[in-house]
């Protein structure tokens, strides 16, 4: 015992002495939870709307009141401003001033009075296909609502939507918990494979190879310090989005606490694996990079929901720590959902943990032996 | 001529090291292709399950088509009520959706039992959705649709974290729905008086690869070169070799230049085989003149690099410039738009926005790749670009010339 705190005080000390890293460990969260929490927002808030109306008429302004009440619409009127509105209309689609074109036919006024039946022209730029499949639903809306001023469709369509857990839709509560997991796997994986390299280099390495502590105990040494300092990195994100961001923490702690710690050492086996293998900083870090950062970040459904990738790509989901994570800490703070709900994931999670762990042992024990 | 010996000994000592080319050269081949099949924000395969209250045959048939989508999986479909928050609590599926008969048809008490225990929502996505100012308007000439046609009640949940997957997908539901039932009123004669025709430029299929893939290749750029070049040369400095490069006859500049033109030439190579991928591999036409997008390329990486060498310069350690350019890249990447809009970007951020070289370099990308615009829609990005990579290599060299001259 004595001499596993010998090594957690000097792992401490090295982190500690470098107050510019420390600086960094603690200030990039918190910058990555600001920009997250505000900037990466799919949320559509303005669709900037050119219209043309070569119909004119009580009914087309009528359409046209109905865009511009709803809080979502900039209209701007093409007709009025420019003397050839259609090409205009091509040149601000093209320069991405406008999302959307509507083009109101001339005789659309008379046409409904008449109760013929008439079109809405609308031209929207794909490029981002998500917005543009919002825009066409906000355009729907719309199009009913002025639709129900004349027939009572309204009466038929009884279709209601509710949204749970989060009912206003908003970015933050899928990005600010899902970035604990992210920031659990840099601190761990990357902070402990750069660390062991780094004695590696220095050949520092050496003496606590000769030394008479067992390897496990300079494993858990070595570790402990950046168990510590990821539990207060995500303690502090986790406070953050309490109050600062209001996301709801509907869920146990403890739970949630117990299966943090079994993701944190998912990812120090990993960074531990990594240095035993990686002979410089740099390839150690690269490699970290690689194989616990990324993966976390773009196959566990951080950011792209894991439903619509290719089904090889699912499966490989599955080989990554995070995936399991990122549905339990976002189920407890969340949904207030209890170990119930994810037994398959806390399992699967715990497995994971100790196979790595056990494998990332062996491999640090042999390379002690080989001298390496 | 001098400067070509340095090269070659950068050359060297980026291929001595055995472990570092698989990554520098296969592992972001291999990266490139499979973020280009997870980089996509479609919207698909939505896990659902179906609880089917009514006796209904439109709601079959409604069924139906929600399960020959390729929108949504249907992963459950049961007869009976139960509790939906639970199921959405396990994370199964993100959706449940409710059929009942009218209320009109039901009797009062399964009214009651409504299947949602959840606490009542402060305020739901439909009044988001909806126009804060509606004036009550008077109906013109009513063409009604007799209300006895008996639709089923149909009532959507969705697991609302996800916000993005939620809304989009509500409105997919929506839009079965009406189509179905508008299309059955239609067989009975009755007719909307306006049609929605909608025309989808530059991404007619809405294929979200088309948007994102030309922009991984910016992002693969700013990964390798910063990281690779951000340690050139506190390593040299940690391992005391700086000392014999600065007694050498180079000159401060030819230093510079030196460090900066191996990752530049590696750049370039990453930069054709990316596109080569992007191109050949997932088919997304290059719309524009690729002409504009290399000459931004290399201003691109002009900057890029030469920022990688101002933190090498600042930094201590290997460790501290290794953390630098991860934080400066984090940075980067999520304040350029390539996962979500810029100007969703708060006011306070919006001047990071302004400075970031990527976030033109990505703008630009688009704007070649996908809507095929001329140097007349971009020339101002092009031209901030230069700027901002003038201002990035005067900084960063006077910073070296200062560190040297200590």
């Amino acid at each position: 015992m004595r001499r596993i705190k010998a090594v957690i005080v000097k792992e401490f000390a090295h982190i500690l002495r470098d107050p510019t890293s420390l600086t960094i460990i603690f200030l990039m969260p918190l910058v990555m939870m600001f920009i997250f929490g505000y900037s990466i927002n799919y949320d559509l808030e303005k669709i900037e709307t050119g219209i043309i109306d070569f119909s004119g008429g009580e009914i087309s302004h009528r359409l046209i009141k109905k865009f511009s009440n709803n809080r979502y619409f900039v209209i701007e009127n093409l007709r009025e401003k420019y003397p050839d509105p259609l090409s205009a209309a091509e040149k601000l689609l093209k320069s991405g001033r406008l999302k959307e074109v509507i083009i109101i036919p001339a005789e659309f006024s008379k046409k409904i009075k008449n109760r013929d039946r008439t079109e809405v022209g609308i031209i929207i730029d794909g490029s981002d296909s998500n917005v543009a499949n919002l825009i066409y639903q906000y355009n729907e809306l719309v199009l009913l609502d002025f639709i129900s001023d004349f027939q009572n469709l309204d009466q038929i369509l009884k279709v209601k939507t509710k949204i749970l857990f989060n009912p206003e839709v908003k970015s933050s509560f899928f990005f600010i918990p899902g970035l604990i997991a992210i920031l659990l796997v840099m601190i761990s994986a990357i902070l402990t494979s750069i660390s062991i390299t780094r004695e590696k280099e220095f050949g520092s390495i050496d003496l606590i190879f000769i030394s008479p502590l067992k390897s496990w105990e300079i494993i858990i040494g070595k570790t402990v310090p950046y168990i510590s300092v990821a539990l207060a990195v995500g303690a502090l994100i986790l406070l953050f989005a309490r109050f600062w961001f209001g996301v709801p923490f509907r869920g146990n702690l403890l739970v949630l606490l117990i299966f943090s710690l079994l993701y944190i050492i998912s990812g120090l086996s990993m960074g531990i694996l990594i240095s035993t293998i990686a002979p410089s900083q740099k390839t150690a870090m690269f490699a970290a990079l690689l194989s616990t950062l990324l993966p976390s970040i773009m196959l566990s459904g951080f950011i792209f929901p894991l439903d619509s990738l290719a089904p090889v790509l699912q499966w490989l989901s599955h080989l990554v720590p995070a995936t399991y994570f990122l549905k339990i800490i976002r189920g407890v703070a969340v949904k207030g959902a209890e170990l119930k709900h994810f037994l398959i994931e806390g399992i699967a999670l715990a497995i994971f943990s100790f196979v790595l762990l056990f494998i990332a042992s062996i491999k640090f024990n042999k390379n002690r032996k080989r001298g390496k | 001529m001098r400067i070509f010996y340095l090269l070659k000994k950068e050359l060297i000592e980026i291929f001595r090291q055995k472990e570092l080319l698989p990554l520098l050269f296969i592992a972001p081949l291999i990266q490139i292709i499979i973020l280009g099949y997870v980089v996509k924000t479609d919207v698909e395969h939505v896990p659902v399950e179906i609880i089917n209250l009514s006796k209904n045959k439109h709601s079959v048939k409604i069924i139906n088509r929600i399960q020959q989508t390729p929108l949504f999986e249907v992963k459950h479909i049961s007869y009976q009520n139960k509790d939906v928050v639970e199921t959405l609590k396990k994370g199964k599926v993100k959706a449940v959706v409710l059929f009942r008969d009218s209320l009109s048809n039901v009797d009062k008490k399964t009214q009651r039992e409504s299947p949602l225990k959840y606490p009542a929502a402060r305020g739901t996505y439909m009044r988001r959705l909806c126009w804060n100012t509606l004036q009550p308007s008077v109906p013109m000439e009513t063409m009604k649709i007799p209300i006895q046609l008996n639709y089923p009640e149909i009532q959507i949940l969705m697991d609302g974290i996800d916000s993005n997957t939620s809304s989009i997908a509500a409105g997919y539901f929506n839009g079965i729905i009406k189509k179905y039932i508008l299309s059955d009123i239609n067989r009975l004669g009755f007719r909307l008086p306006v049609e929605n025709k909608t025309l989808i430029r530059f991404n007619p299929r809405l294929k979200s690869i088309n948007y994102m893939g030309p922009g991984i290749v910016a992002l693969l750029l700013t990964i390798l070169t910063l990281f690779f070049t951000s340690i050139s040369i506190v390593r040299e400095k940690e391992q005391q070799t700086m000392d014999t490069l600065l007694i050498s006859r180079l000159t401060p500049v030819e230093i510079y230049i030196g460090k900066a033109l191996p990752m530049a030439i590696i750049g370039m190579i990453h930069m054709f085989v990316g596109i080569a991928v992007v191109v050949l591999w997932f088919g997304i036409p290059i719309r524009g003149n690729l002409f504009y997008l290399l000459i931004s390329a290399v201003v691109f990486l002009a900057a890029i690099l030469s920022y990688a060498l101002m933190i090498s310069t600042i930094a201590a350690t290997q460790q501290q410039a290794l953390f630098f350019a991860w934080f400066s890249m984090i940075t980067f990447i999520l304040l350029s738009g390539l996962f979500t809009p810029t100007q969703n970007v708060p006011t306070v951020f919006q001047p990071l926005v302004k400075i970031n070289p990527l976030a033109y370099l990505i703008k630009i990308i688009r704007e070649v790749f996908l809507k095929g615009n001329g140097i007349e829609y971009f020339y101002k990005d092009l031209l901030a670009l230069i700027v901002i990579a003038a201002v990035i290599i005067s900084l960063s060299l006077l910073n070296f010339k200062r560190f040297i001259s200590k």
